[in-house]
């Protein structure tokens, strides 16, 4: 029996202890530690190959970490099934080649995983897919196939298929690195909303002004470990440490 | 002179001239080259012939068949066999083809093994050689006195004898084809209530269209069976020999398998290239969405594999059809033996021949038709895909 309570009870929403992941020899993650409020929006930079879109692909088992201990929601993520079906369910992730089903409208992308996994009746599951797609501001392409839209449509939405399983958290991955810049603004815009509603938020990104605006902590990530961790004002006036001022200098230095 | 050979549009216009005079002038020189030599021979050329009874029979025929029907009934009948054991051998060689080659894409590493062995060594083997192969072996089974039963089917050296339904020839056609409806209506059915039904459901109603048409093939045998006669005509031994039921021979048997053993390596490989073609990216959105494995291999997996898998596989049903030309070599009445049989009785070589290429264009250009047909409806939309 899946203890339904246990997602609901207090806690943080993600906890994350003395977390080990390796890829062969190479060690992806030493020994990290994050502990995310409910409410809460985090942002996560760093250079390439700094281990931060695996450390969020830990949190719904994309990747299976090595060492070290992962709670989301109050289930603690292992190797039994029934947790890792009742975090998915709660977790929603959206990636940085959106990842939409090119065979399925728009729509039915919105629709199967509620259908499927949530069980809900098809009528309410296309009441809140075109909800959703109402929301991030695209409910006429509903029809369309995914290869019919524009990249910013299509990660928005991946932002409305995830949201459609009424996940408590969301994840995203490097969401608009592959956009063109003048659509990176529709999908910063979307998530901006979503942040202002109260949604927990885990955001790999290096969208700078993003994080200023929306963030309650900036987390900069360096060779597989937390170098930096501060609210907004403090991280980009005055880190502390030199690897998290280069890094910045880099990015907001054009 | 020199200005208009250098004028591109005269030059293309003198290319075709001459591309065109050479190809009549081929085809005239064979037609009156060819002409000569039957005169020589002493015989006339013409479509006559195919109202002459043949004098020779086939052993293996779904219609009736005798020594007096003509040539025409015979092709017919070639043609018919050839599409029997082309669609037999086309579906066992997609069954071992889709096994083999989800284990060569499996995560277990004996599976993986297993499937690569199998892929090498039959792939590796000539077709004839296959054929042979199995052929020498089912006619060392037993005698029809010591066959293997099962199910009621009798496995002997003469062949497999397997219960036939006591009904005349056009209930047998029309049940054959309401059982072909029966696998294509739940494929239509899918496709037709996608948007207005919900994925749980459309699975009971394909089922449910299935098991209709079925049960329409179950009718058409039970209305027409033959009066005073059991419904199955179960094979059994009489004196030396089995009677009753319908024979497979070992012939057509040697060559189902081979194709569907040397098809199978090559689909298998089609089939793991389908599968790897996938995104992974696809894949990782379901899982995060809470899918089950099974769920995600059934929405994402399959219909993406498959698209990428549909035109090289009809490429190779095309080449399995022309590989039941194998017939010839252990004695089957396929198209192409009814073909080479017409040529030694009738000597109308080039009639036969021109039959038989019409046949095969026809057979296989409907194949590559319907899978077109099927390619285009299931194409993904739209130019803007990643990932």
């Amino acid at each position: 029996m899946i203890s339904g309570n246990a997602t609901e009870s207090g806690g943080p929403a993600v906890r994350i202890e003395n977390l080990d992941k390796y890829y062969g020899s190479f060690h992806a993650l030493r020994k990290v530690n994050l502990s995310v409020e409910r409410g809460e929006r985090i942002v996560i930079c760093g250079p390439s190959g700094s281990g931060k879109s695996t450390m969020i692909r830990c949190i719904n088992r994309l990747e299976q970490h090595n060492g070290g201990r992962i709670t989301v929601l109050g289930t603690e993520l292992n190797d039994d099934v029934g947790n890792i079906d009742e975090i998915r369910r709660e977790v929603g992730m959206v990636f940085q080649h959106f990842n939409l089903f090119p065979h399925m409208t728009v729509l039915e992308n919105c629709m199967i995983a509620p259908m499927i996994v949530r069980k809900r009746p098809r009528t309410e599951a296309e009441a809140t897919a075109r909800r959703y797609l109402e929301k991030v501001r695209i409910p006429e392409q509903a029809m369309k196939f995914p290869g019919q839209l524009s990249g910013g449509q299509q990660q928005r939405v991946a932002i409305a298929r995830a949201l459609c399983m009424q996940p408590q958290i969301m994840l995203f991955d490097e969401p608009t690195s592959a956009l063109d810049p003048e659509m990176i603004a529709e999908v910063l815009d979307v998530m901006v909303t979503l942040a202002s509603e109260g949604m927990t938020m885990i955001c790999v990104t290096h969208e700078m002004g993003f994080a200023r605006r929306v963030a309650d902590r900036v987390i900069f990530m360096d060779g597989g470990e937390i170098v930096e961790e501060a609210p907004p004002e403090e991280f980009f006036t005055s880190c502390r440490n030199e690897r998290t001022r280069q890094f910045l200098s880099q990015v907001l230095g054009h | 002179m020199v200005s208009l050979l250098r004028n591109q549009k005269a030059r293309n216009v003198l290319l075709q001239v001459l591309y065109v005079g050479s190809l009549a002038a081929l085809v005239l020189a064979g037609v009156m080259i060819a002409r000569r030599n039957l005169a020589e021979q002493g015989i006339t050329s013409g479509f006559d012939f195919l109202y002459k009874s043949t004098g020779w029979d086939v052993n293996f025929s779904l219609l009736p068949a005798t020594a007096n029907d003509p040539y025409w009934w015979f092709f017919l009948i070639g043609i018919i066999n050839t599409l029997f054991l082309g669609s037999v051998g086309l579906i066992l060689a997609t069954v071992v083809g889709t096994i083999v080659g989800l284990a060569r894409t499996s995560s277990n590493e004996l599976a993986r093994l297993l499937g690569r062995t199998y892929v090498d060594i039959f792939r590796n083997i000539p077709l004839i050689l296959q054929v042979f192969f199995w052929y020498a072996i089912i006619t060392h089974l037993p005698t029809p006195r010591a066959a293997h039963e099962a199910w009621g089917m009798l496995l002997t050296s003469r062949g497999l004898y397997v219960p036939a339904p006591n009904v005349g020839g056009v209930a047998m056609a029309l049940a054959i084809l309401t059982v072909i409806a029966a696998v294509v209506l739940p494929v239509w059915l899918g496709r037709t209530s996608r948007l207005s039904q919900p994925i749980g459901k459309r699975l009971a109603i394909q089922l449910a269209g299935m098991a209709a048409a079925l049960a329409c093939a179950v009718l058409v045998l039970l209305v027409a069976r033959l009066p005073d006669a059991p419904l199955l005509d179960f094979p059994a031994l009489q004196g030396l020999n089995l009677k009753g039921g319908l024979r497979i021979p070992p012939e057509f048997s040697a060559l189902a398998i081979a194709i569907a053993i040397y098809g199978g390596s090559y689909i298998a490989e089609i089939v793991r290239g389908g599968f790897k073609a996938i995104g992974k990216g696809q894949v990782e959105a379901a899982l995060s969405m809470g899918l089950s494995p099974w769920r995600v291999f059934t929405l994402v997996k399959l219909p993406l594999a498959l698209r990428a898998m549909l035109p090289i596989l009809a490429n190779q049903y095309v080449w399995l059809i022309k590989a039941t030309t194998m017939g010839i070599a252990v004695g089957f009445t396929d198209f192409f033996m009814v073909v080479a049989l017409t040529i030694n009785h009738s000597g109308q070589t080039l009639e036969a021949i021109g039959i038989l290429m019409a046949g095969f264009l026809t057979i296989n250009l409907s194949l590559a038709a319907v899978f077109n047909r099927i390619n285009k409806a299931i194409a993904l939309k739209g130019n803007q895909l990643r990932g």
